[in-house]
């Protein structure tokens, strides 16, 4: 109503503007946008003024192999994410909530868990030695053990095992905001379960699953944890790149240019992503 | 004459080049239930919210016993309020709402559990007082709010469209406790609603708004039946407004030609028209009666359809020219056969309870 | 049909097991590591030859673990109470606020969140070699409370818009002036909101391995650092415990969450 719109204006000898976001614009302003600014410069200043440091990253077969590696990695771990999450998501999204919320707790429990006592649970797992090799040599199915870690299979499962959670849940959402009655008025009109999925469910999801994927993919693109953890020398991501860069080649100037290489793809992708959802919803899949 | 208990001075409220309030001017004496009814936009809200101190008017005053109150902020202006959606304070129970505003002016323990049982009595929800918000209904809620509005003994109590949200069973049953409760406690009431059942059920006066003013004021009684514009009588109750042309006026009366080409005779003349002048003539449902055989101040018309009510009966009936009236005969005029006819129906009214405003 | 549970047919059936797989799949690891902390064997052998508490021990027995692990609960806490009060000005201002830029303040503010933690790692590691902050307690816990930030400012930020300011004004309305009508009418009404950003950044410090790996010294080290020398080291099964103990933890923490969140939402 107008006199709501209004009223909300003027109330209030309240102030309601700016001044309360005064300190987090100071912390962030002063140790957050000065040090990536300062990093950025230091691409181009370090060792001396100059793109040379853009130019040994772009030139070099190794760090072109890392990029397209990253993306490679990122690109497998959304696409797997997405196919595991989805039929999941559908399922809680109808499901009785009593059944639903042991499922809802379980995600939560291992989306809690500490970041590093998951990933130390499938080195374990996966290791030659480990659980599921001598499960499968047990059953006859191998002789050998198959080799799951320090390669793209272990990232990819340690990897999908993070991400699920954050595809999982907003999927949910999007799901559970779809109409059944569509969905019943599809069958009425003679559409068969998999038309029914093809040509109403899917597409009605498509936002969903674009929105989660994207944001499943950027977080790939960056994260140093569990890729340096499970997987190998050979298929290294951008992440562990900059890190090792800085910390044992003390190369800053080739680190921060390979930051900010890191900084622009994610920021670009984050911007058609806050286009796509909008910046309200974007946090909530928490 | 005495001095008024609240007074409203030529206050005007601008948002830049729309203005939402022009001048208004009311006296309200001590005790009276004053309703402000008008359709949304109309400036009502915006007044009540100056009195409130949620607006500053751009010009005029606001004066409680001859004292200004804009100079006061809404917190020390020790007025009560209801407001259109649900206030309550979530984390409180109901006798802790009920508490809230004492609690903050600093009333003493043993006062503020007696006033808390006295409102809660007064509301009927004595044994809710533990009982948290999100477990009542909203009829109970906003009885709870009243309660709480009325604790600490404000001289005034605004009501902003207190029960738009409630549907209309649970409306009539508030609107019944809030007259009983303007009965008993005496308090000076401004209401603010657009459903003109309501503020006829509820109030000694009613200030009609209209784009920013007061179109009437008067008792129920007189803006029903001496409505001052076509607007007034319009809005209140139901009405037929008829095309018709001003012939003359004599004495009071004037005479009219309706559009089905019948003359009217003794017609209230409430405004001066010129002959000729094209006028409508306005006649509440409820004023005519059906008749089987023509007389004066009748109409010769054709039933269109009917409907039946329980008490009442409604009619709908399409005179010579093509214009639809709307007939409520009263149940001891409403004969059974009267509307089998179709066609050949005749209708009546008294001259005197009709309208003649300018077109 | 596809989207009622009672009418799906064989397909529910379909959905319901590979739904059982993939929580499945989410809960063995935390499952088995609890169960390796148990096991007497050294290259955690499954299932376990013995039961044993030894690692256990040895994890209480070890000064480092226990000092990691204090430090890592100081600075979480710290954070939290930081990330919290200044989310909550903040909140306030991006909510109500009528002023330009409020989009990008709010973007600004959420970016920390998105921007990837290396990036921030090495930045906040360079600026505070500079000013001399790195690897001190004041170091981790600025670092970690803009990386906590985003995390408080969205459940107080939800919170905030899903209560009706009306409620304020009546408070205003009843006589608390406006700062008693925050204090003891709004903040209590978004307290959920206000515990779940507690919880999340107190989390977000609490787990943070990149920029404590790199701001960590020989005297200042959190618990991931501790976690993560040792996993490049070996995979001892002291580890397990470690990690066992921090499972334990979060299911604490969810069932606190649980029961406050029952209690607060009445």
């Amino acid at each position: 109503m107008q006199g709501n719109s209004l009223r909300r204006r003027s109330i209030a000898g309240l102030p309601a503007g700016s001044g309360g976001a005064l300190p987090a614009l100071t912390l962030v302003g002063l140790f957050f946008i000065v040090p990536v600014v300062a990093l950025l410069l230091r691409s181009v200043t370090d060792p001396e003024p100059g793109l040379q440091n853009y130019a040994a990253l772009f030139g070099s077969g190794t760090y072109v192999r890392v990029f397209l590696n990253t993306f490679l990695v990122a690109a497998v771990v959304t696409v797997v994410t997405i196919i595991v999450a989805f039929p999941v998501a559908w399922m809680l999204a109808i499901m009785p909530p009593a059944l639903g919320s042991i499922v809802f707790g379980i995600i939560i429990l291992s989306m809690w868990t500490n970041l590093l006592t998951r990933t130390y649970a499938w080195m374990v797992l996966l290791q030659r030695t480990g659980v599921i090799n001598r499960a499968l040599m047990g059953l006859g199915i191998i002789h050998e053990p198959l080799p799951l870690i320090n390669n793209l299979t272990g990232v990819t499962i340690g990897m999908v095992y993070i991400m699920l959670p954050f595809m999982i849940l907003p999927l949910v959402g999007t799901l559970r905001a779809i109409d059944a009655m569509t969905l019943r008025a599809a069958a009425l009109c003679g559409a068969s379960p998999l038309q029914a999925f093809r040509r109403i469910l899917l597409p009605l999801s498509l936002p969903g699953i674009a929105a989660g994927g994207l944001m499943v993919f950027v977080m790939s693109l960056g994260y140093f944890v569990t890729p340096a953890l499970l997987g190998g020398t050979s298929n290294m991501m951008l992440a562990e790149m900059i890190a090792q860069t800085v910390q044992s080649l003390l190369n800053w100037g080739l680190g921060s240019a390979a930051a900010f290489v890191l900084l622009v793809v994610t920021m670009a992708l984050y911007a058609i992503q806050l286009r796509m959802v909008g910046a309200r919803r974007l946090g909530g899949g928490l | 004459m005495t001095r008024p208990f609240l007074s409203i001075r030529a206050v005007r409220k601008a948002f830049g080049a729309f203005v939402a309030v022009h001048d208004v001017t009311i006296d309200v004496p001590k005790g009276e239930f004053l309703t402000f009814l008008g359709p949304s936009g109309s400036g009502k809200s915006t007044t009540l919210y100056a009195i409130a101190g949620f607006q500053d008017p751009t010009s005029g005053d606001v004066l409680l016993e001859d004292k200004s109150l804009l100079a006061v902020p809404s917190h020390r202006r020790n007025i009560g309020m209801v407001f259109q959606r649900y206030t309550l304070f979530p984390h409180l129970s109901v006798a802790e709402n009920v508490a809230f505003p004492l609690r903050v002016r600093g009333r003493p323990d043993s006062e503020v559990r007696r006033k808390v049982a006295d409102m809660l009595a007064l509301v009927r929800l004595e044994s809710f007082a533990g009982r948290y918000p999100g477990a009542l209904s909203g009829g109970q809620q906003q009885r709870v709010a009243l309660a709480r509005a009325l604790a600490y003994d404000p001289p005034i109590l605004l009501m902003d469209e207190p029960l738009s949200a409630l549907d209309k069973k649970l409306r009539q049953e508030i609107q019944a406790e809030i007259r009983r409760i303007h009965r008993e406690t005496g308090v000076t009431i401004l209401y603010v609603t657009h459903d003109q059942e309501e503020a006829l059920h509820l109030s000694d006066r009613i200030a009609l708004f209209k784009e920013g003013r007061i179109e009437q004021i008067g008792t129920g009684e007189d803006l029903y039946l001496r409505p001052a514009s076509e607007f007034v009588a319009g809005f209140i109750g139901n009405s037929n407004f008829l095309t018709a042309e001003h012939l003359e006026t004599e004495n009071g009366t004037a005479v009219v030609r309706l559009a089905d080409g019948s003359i009217i005779k003794g017609v209230k003349a409430t405004h001066a028209l010129g002959h000729g002048q094209k006028a409508r003539l306005m006649v509440r449902p409820e004023a005519f009666r059906l008749m089987p055989a023509p007389g004066n101040a009748s109409l010769a018309v054709e039933i269109v359809d009917t409907a039946f009510f329980g008490d009442r009966r409604r009619v709908v009936a399409r005179t010579g020219s093509g214009e639809e009236i709307d007939v409520r005969p009263t149940s001891d005029t409403a004969e059974p056969g009267d509307a089998d006819s179709a066609s050949g129906q005749q209708i009546f009214f008294d001259p005197a309870a009709a309208f003649l405003f300018p077109a | 049909m596809l989207l009622d549970y009672d009418r799906l047919g064989w397909l529910r059936a379909a959905l319901a097991g590979f739904t059982a797989l993939v929580a499945a799949f989410l809960l063995l690891p935390v499952i088995f590591i609890v169960l390796l902390s148990f096991g007497s064997s050294r290259w955690l052998a499954f299932p376990p030859p013995g039961w044993t508490l030894k690692w256990y021990q040895e994890l209480l027995a070890d000064p480092a673990w226990i000092d990691a692990a204090l430090t890592s609960a100081r600075i979480a806490a710290m954070v939290a109470i930081l990330a919290v009060v200044i989310g909550l000005l903040a909140s306030f201002s991006l909510v109500r606020g009528e002023f330009r830029g409020r989009q990008l303040l709010r973007g600004l503010l959420l970016t920390p969140m998105v921007l990837p933690v290396v990036v921030f790692a090495i930045a906040i590691y360079a600026f505070f070699l500079r000013i001399g902050l790195a690897g001190t307690t004041t170091g981790f816990v600025i670092a970690h409370t803009i990386l906590a930030l985003p995390f408080a400012i969205i459940p107080i930020a939800t919170a905030l818009e899903g209560f009706d300011k009306s409620i304020e004004d009546a408070a205003i309305v009843c006589g608390a002036s406006p700062l008693q009508a925050r204090l003891r009418i709004t903040l209590p009404s978004i307290r959920i909101g206000i515990f779940s950003a507690a919880i999340f950044s107190f989390l977000a410090s609490w787990d943070e391995v990149v920029v404590a790996i790199f701001m960590a010294s020989p005297t200042l080290q959190t618990l991931p650092v501790k976690i993560w020398g040792s996993l490049r080291a070996d995979l001892s099964p002291v580890v397990a415990a470690a990690s066992s103990l921090l499972v334990g933890l979060t299911l604490a923490l969810m069932v606190v969450t649980a029961l406050l969140r029952r209690r607060l939402s009445r």
